[in-house]
C-alpha cells in the first residue's frame, strides 16, 4: 500500500463524517478522514470562555463582518463575535442564488456539529413511509424498524438528554435524564395537553445530563448556554469532542485538514471509484487518495458539489446521476413563523442557570385523524423566559427608573417556532455554474429553489395553531409572526442524491450506494428521500452508522 | 441622585477638555474591552457632538448607587459601534440627529444643549425619546429595517453597551460564567441575588 492508499476515505468531518471516521476505524479500517477547512482539536474554541464584556462590540458582528458573512447574517444570530469564526468568509466561497438561498457553511475540522442545535429527534415510521402514503416524489427504500437499532446504537453513544413519552410519531430513544420545563412552561403544557390533546415535551438535546463511562474527556452540561461558541466541557455532542477522538484512539485515522475534495477518481474498467482529488486549500497543491471505499459525509451540498463536478464517460452528467436527479429535491426546514406572547402572573418565580435547550411539540397535524389542506405538518420549539433590557427599548422608563427596571426580572415571556416539512420538489435544484470559478478555480453552485403552495398553507397554521394555544392558555398580548425565510435558512438542507429503489428515479439504494457505483456512498444530508419535520442529524448520524457497518461486511464478502 | 447626576455632567463636560478628562469618559480607566481600542480620541464624534451624545446616554442611564453610563464608557462604546459596526448612512443621520438635538435646545430654550440645567436636558431627551418610540412602536419593522433615530440608536447602544460591560452584567445585574446546573423555577430571592441575569437563556443557541 503506498503512502496515498487508505483502505477508506471519508470526506468531511461533521455530523456524518465524525461518524463514519469513527465507524470505520473502530472496525479496524486505516481510513484517510478529509476535511477542507483548517484544523479544530477539542477545547481549540477561541470565545468559548469570554464574558460578555470581553467580547468586542456587545458582541454584534461590525461592517466589516457583515461583508464577509451577509447570508451568515440572515439567521441574526451565527455571525456574532461569539461565533463568527465557525462560519465561511462568504467573499472567497461564493454561490449563485437564482432565487434567495441560504446556504450557512461551517468550514473548519468539525464542521457545523460545533455549531449545531443539538436537538436530537428520531423519525418515525409515519416519515419513512409518507411519500408511499402521499404518492409524491419515489418511496424511501427502508423504514423505521431498519434505523431503530441503529438510533439505539447512537443515542448510547453521543448522550441524548431527554424524557419517554410513548408517542407513536416521535419514537423515544436511549435517554440521558431530561432537562425541566420551566412554570411557565409547565403551565402552557396543560392548556396543550388538555384543551387541545397535543404533547408538550421538554426538549431531546445531546447534551451529558450525566457522564458517559466510554467518554471519559466529556464532561456534563453546565448550563452556560455558550455551546455556540464550542464546549470547553465537551457536554454537548460535537465530532470534536466525541467521534474525532474515538477514532483517533484506534490509531487507525489519518486527519488531514485543508483538504479539499473536488472529485471523485472513476475506474471505468472496474466501475468503481478508485479515489478522490484533493486540492490544498492553504498551497493549492493537487493530490491523489486512494481507498477501497469511499464515504462522502461533506454536507448535502458539499456532497452534490463533488458528485456533480466528477464528470467522466460513463458519469457526463455527474457521478451516479443516471436517474438525474443529482442536485434535485432540495428540502430544508421552513421556519420562522410561529407566535409569541407575555405572561402575567409567576412574578415571585425565576430560573437560575441557562439551560441550553427548550420545549417541543411534536408534530400533530395530518396525524391520526387530523387531515389538512397541505400534507406533512411541523413540530415546535419554544420556550418561556422572564424579559431583560433589551425588551426595554421602547419602555417609557429613562435614567434610575430604567435602570431599576433592568434590574428587577421583567414579565414572562413565551414564544414557539415552527420546523416545517418541505416537500421533495424535483425542480428544487442545484447545479453548477462552470461559467463562475471561486479562488481555487472550482466552478460554483447555483441554487434555484423555494417555498411552494404546500408550504405557504402550512406556514399559516403554523402562525395561527401557535396563537391559538397561547391565547387558551390565558396568556395576553398574543402576536403571531411570518416572515420571509429563503430555503436553507432551517439550515437543515437535505436532498439531492436521495435513497430510493429504482435506479432510475434516486441515486443512492437502501444502505446509501450509489447505485451505480456501489463502493461510493453518501450518508450526510444529501441521501434524505423526505424531510420530516423533525431535526435531521440525529438521522443522519444513525444513517452513516448503518452503512459503515453494510460497508465493512461487503468488504468481508469481497463485494466492494 | 441629582449630585450624583451634577458629577457625570462634570465629567462630560470634561469632554471640551485634555485627554485626561476624555480618557476617563472613555472608560479606559475600567478596562472596558470594546473601547479600549478607541484609544483617548474618539473616532467618529468630534468633541460637541461626544459631549451631547454623553450627556445623552448618562441621562439614559445615570450614576446611582451604582455606576452609570459614563462610568463604564458607554461614550467610546457608542464612538466605536459608529465607526465599526454602522454604515455611511447610519452615521449621517446619527449625527443629523446630535444636531437636531441640539438645534432644539437652542430653540427653545435658547442654550446649546450641554449649557441647559439637568432637568431641562432630561425634559428634551425624553421629550425626543417618547415620540420615537411611540413612531418606532408603530412600525413592527424588523431591527435591520428600523433606520432607528438619534435617540432611539443612542439607548439601544447605552442599553448595550452597559449591560454588556463588567459593571453592569456583575454590579447592576448578577451575572454567573458557569452555572452548574439549572433550577427551572425557584422563589426569586433564591435564584442568585433575585436580580436579572445579565446574560439569559435564549440569547445564544
Amino acid at each position: 500500500m503506498d503512502s496515498n492508499s487508505y483502505d477508506a476515505i471519508v470526506v468531511g468531518t461533521g455530523i456524518s463524517g465524525g461518524w463514519a471516521a469513527k465507524e470505520l476505524t473502530e472496525h479496524g479500517l486505516k481510513t484517510l478522514v478529509l476535511d477542507r477547512g483548517r484544523m479544530v482539536r477539542h477545547g481549540d474554541y477561541p470565545t468559548a470562555l469570554l464574558n460578555p464584556w470581553e467580547l468586542p462590540y456587545g458582541g454584534r458582528p461590525t461592517a466589516e463582518d457583515l461583508r464577509h458573512q451577509p447570508v451568515a447574517a440572515r439567521t441574526g444570530y451565527v455571525g456574532s463575535q461569539a461565533s463568527k469564526h465557525w462560519f465561511v468568509d462568504e467573499l472567497d466561497n461564493p454561490y449563485v442564488e437564482k432565487q434567495r438561498f441560504d446556504w450557512v457553511r461551517g468550514y473548519q475540522v468539525g464542521g457545523r456539529s460545533i455549531t449545531w442545535g443539538r436537538q436530537s429527534y428520531r423519525w418515525s415510521q409515519m416519515d419513512f413511509e409518507a411519500n408511499a402514503r402521499d404518492g409524491i416524489a419515489v418511496d424511501w427504500p427502508i423504514r423505521y424498524n431498519d434505523l431503530a437499532p441503529w438510533y439505539d446504537h447512537v443515542e448510547s453513544f453521543i448522550g441524548v438528554s431527554g424524557s419517554a413519552e410513548n408517542l407513536p410519531q416521535l419514537p423515544d430513544g436511549k435517554f440521558l435524564p431530561p432537562m425541566e420545563l420551566n412554570c411557565v412552561e409547565k403551565q402552557f403544557k396543560q392548556t396543550v395537553v388538555e384543551k387541545f390533546g397535543r404533547p408538550l415535551i421538554i426538549g431531546r438535546a445531546a447534551h451529558l445530563t450525566a457522564p458517559l463511562a466510554h467518554s471519559p474527556q466529556r464532561g456534563t452540561c453546565q448550563f452556560r448556554n455558550m455551546c455556540i461558541r464550542g464546549c470547553p466541557f465537551g457536554a454537548y455532542f460535537s465530532s470534536n469532542s466525541s467521534t474525532l477522538p474515538a477514532a483517533e484512539k484506534t490509531g487507525n485515522m489519518t486527519l488531514r485538514p485543508n483538504a479539499i475534495v473536488y472529485e471523485l477518481i472513476y475506474d471505468e474498467k472496474r466501475n468503481r471509484a478508485s479515489g478522490v482529488r484533493v486540492l490544498d486549500a492553504e498551497t493549492g497543491a493537487q493530490t491523489e487518495y486512494f481507498a477501497r471505499v469511499i464515504f462522502l459525509c461533506a454536507s448535502t451540498f458539499g456532497s452534490a458539489f463533488i458528485l456533480l463536478n466528477s464528470v467522466s464517460t460513463r458519469f457526463p452528467n455527474g457521478f451516479g446521476n443516471d436517474s438525474g436527479e443529482l442536485g434535485c429535491n432540495i428540502m430544508d426546514h421552513h421556519l420562522d413563523v410561529g407566535a409569541g406572547a407575555f405572561v402575567d402572573g409567576f412574578q415571585d418565580r425565576y430560573y437560575s442557570g441557562r439551560r441550553p435547550n427548550g420545549f417541543y411539540i411534536p408534530r400533530y397535524r395530518n396525524v391520526g385523524k387530523d387531515k389538512r389542506d397541505y400534507l406533512r405538518g411541523f413540530g415546535y420549539q419554544g420556550s418561556a423566559t422572564r424579559l431583560d433590557w433589551p425588551s426595554l427599548m421602547h419602555d417609557t422608563a429613562l435614567g434610575a427608573q430604567l435602570k431599576q427596571k433592568a434590574v428587577k426580572p421583567g414579565p414572562w415571556h413565551i414564544s414557539l417556532g415552527g420546523f416545517g416539512e418541505i416537500l421533495p420538489y424535483h425542480d428544487n435544484r442545484v447545479m453548477l455554474d462552470r461559467s463562475a470559478k471561486d479562488k481555487f478555480r472550482l466552478p460554483l453552485l447555483a441554487f434555484d429553489a423555494g417555498l411552494k403552495q404546500n408550504e405557504l398553507s402550512m406556514r399559516k397554521d403554523m402562525a395561527n395553531d401557535a396563537a391559538e394555544m397561547l391565547t387558551a392558555a390565558g396568556f395576553r398580548d398574543v402576536r403571531p409572526s411570518d416572515n420571509v425565510i429563503g430555503v436553507g435558512l432551517g439550515i437543515h438542507e437535505m436532498g439531492t442524491a436521495r435513497m430510493g429503489r429504482d435506479p432510475k428515479t434516486s441515486v443512492l439504494n437502501a444502505w446509501n450506494q450509489v447505485h451505480a457505483c456501489r463502493n461510493v456512498y453518501v450518508t450526510d444530508g444529501a441521501c434524505m428521500t423526505s424531510a420530516a419535520c423533525q431535526n435531521p442529524s440525529l438521522t443522519y448520524m444513525a444513517l452513516t452508522a448503518r452503512a459503515v457497518n453494510h460497508a465493512v461486511e461487503e468488504l468481508k464478502q469481497m463485494n466492494l | 441622585m441629582t449630585v450624583n447626576r451634577r458629577e457625570a455632567l462634570k465629567r462630560v463636560a470634561c469632554l471640551m477638555g485634555g485627554t485626561l478628562c476624555a480618557s476617563a469618559i472613555l472608560g479606559i480607566e475600567k478596562g472596558y474591552s470594546a473601547t479600549t481600542s478607541v484609544g483617548s480620541k474618539a473616532a467618529i464624534l468630534r468633541p460637541p457632538q461626544m459631549a451631547i451624545v454623553s450627556a445623552v446616554a448618562e441621562i439614559m442611564i445615570p450614576r446611582t448607587d451604582t455606576p452609570g453610563a459614563i462610568d463604564v464608557g458607554v461614550p467610546g462604546f457608542i464612538d466605536l459601534m459608529l465607526k465599526d459596526v454602522y454604515t455611511q448612512k447610519d452615521r449621517e443621520r446619527y449625527l443629523a440627529g446630535v444636531a437636531e438635538l441640539d438645534a432644539a435646545a437652542q430653540s427653545e430654550q435658547g442654550k446649546k444643549f450641554v449649557a441647559l440645567e439637568s432637568p431641562q436636558q432630561i425634559a428634551l431627551v425624553r421629550k425626543f425619546h417618547d415620540a420615537a418610540v411611540v413612531e418606532e412602536s408603530r412600525l413592527h419593522r424588523p431591527h435591520a429595517h428600523l433606520q432607528r433615530p438619534f435617540i432611539l440608536m443612542t439607548k439601544e447602544l447605552t442599553l448595550l453597551g452597559f449591560f454588556t460591560s463588567q459593571v453592569g452584567a456583575t454590579q447592576v445585574l448578577q451575572y454567573v460564567a458557569v452555572p452548574g446546573s439549572y433550577h427551572a423555577c425557584v422563589p426569586l430571592e433564591q435564584a442568585g441575588n433575585g436580580k436579572t441575569w445579565a446574560v439569559q437563556p435564549g440569547i445564544e443557541f
